[in-house]
């Protein structure tokens, strides 16, 4: 959970819902925040404790995704290799493109991410609280459906189709907001159906925690 | 497509876009993935330019006004 800008800050928060979830359920997991989000820290810990579901919360690009700063933390040319056979939820952009694809080759992981760019508004009456921001809930929520799927132990086609299911239910809210006049919500649907359309699950999608 | 058609063709594209940005309520910021969080005007600024950060979200936007106008949308909304 890297935290550098407005958008990981969100980011930020939402993840802290999913790792309360996990202490709710008794499951055992490590939070890597902020500086702590190093290549080494992160390799370090994959290689001892074998984790067999991981969650990306940060920037990314077609071939590796990022920690803090910046860093990159995995990549399909250095260190891919570390989460073969592994889950990796990846609210990042564009992994879905090739990094995804080439995590689950060959092996029995599943990889779970975007192919566009993750994106949400962000209402700035409400930034500094990112708990009370409805319009960022709307994109936000139906992300984290997916960790929150995974942790309960359904598989990983379950999880996509459930977070799925919420974007759609959230782009029909935000139509019925179009019609009562509700400023932005046209903007909203946009990326909403942007983030919808580029979800995507590759390899073993039986696959459960 | 001749050069003088795509021209036009980008320049109707990029209207319609900021055209769409130009309603956004003030008070919205957007988080583009890697790119950061830009207010309205920043947004619009990006478009007009037409630099990487503008082709984003003129391809965003393009992406659902295809959604939009195929159908695409509604079919999924209806599921």
């Amino acid at each position: 959970m890297p935290r550098y800008d407005d958008g990981t800050e969100y980011l930020s928060y939402y993840a802290s819902l999913v790792s309360k979830k996990a202490e709710e359920l008794n499951i055992e997991k490590k939070d890597f925040e902020g500086k702590e989000v190093t290549v080494g820290n992160v390799s370090k810990f994959i290689k001892k404790k074998n984790p067999n579901l991981i969650f990306v919360n940060g920037h990314g690009d077609a071939n590796y995704l990022e920690g803090d700063k910046g860093e990159i933390l995995f990549s399909t040319d250095k260190n891919i290799a570390l989460l073969r056979d592994k889950i990796v939820y990846a609210r990042a952009c564009h992994a879905g493109l090739t990094f995804g694809k080439k995590m689950v080759e060959n092996n029995d992981g599943c990889f779970i991410g975007y192919s566009t760019p993750f994106s949400f508004w962000i209402d700035e009456r409400r930034s500094a609280v990112p708990a009370k921001d409805k319009t960022a809930a709307l994109f936000l929520e139906p992300s984290n459906e997916i960790m929150f799927s995974l942790l309960k132990g359904n598989t990983t086609s379950v999880a996509n189709e459930k977070s799925k299911k919420k974007m759609t239910d959230n782009m029909n809210k935000v139509l019925k907001m179009q019609d009562k006049k509700e400023p932005g919500a046209m903007g909203w649907l946009d990326i909403l159906w942007n983030n919808f359309e580029g979800q995507v699950i590759h390899g073993n999608s039986g696959a459960s925690f | 497509m001749s050069e003088e058609r795509q021209n036009k063709k980008n320049s109707g594209v990029k209207e319609l876009v900021l055209a769409r940005l130009n309603v956004m309520p003030p008070n919205y910021k957007l988080s583009v993935g890697n790119r950061g969080t830009f207010t309205k005007d920043e947004l619009i600024e990006h478009v007009k330019k037409g630099d990487e950060t503008g082709s984003q979200i003129v391809n965003m936007q393009m992406n659902f006004i295809r959604a939009l106008t195929s159908g695409k949308l509604i079919e999924t909304l209806n599921q």
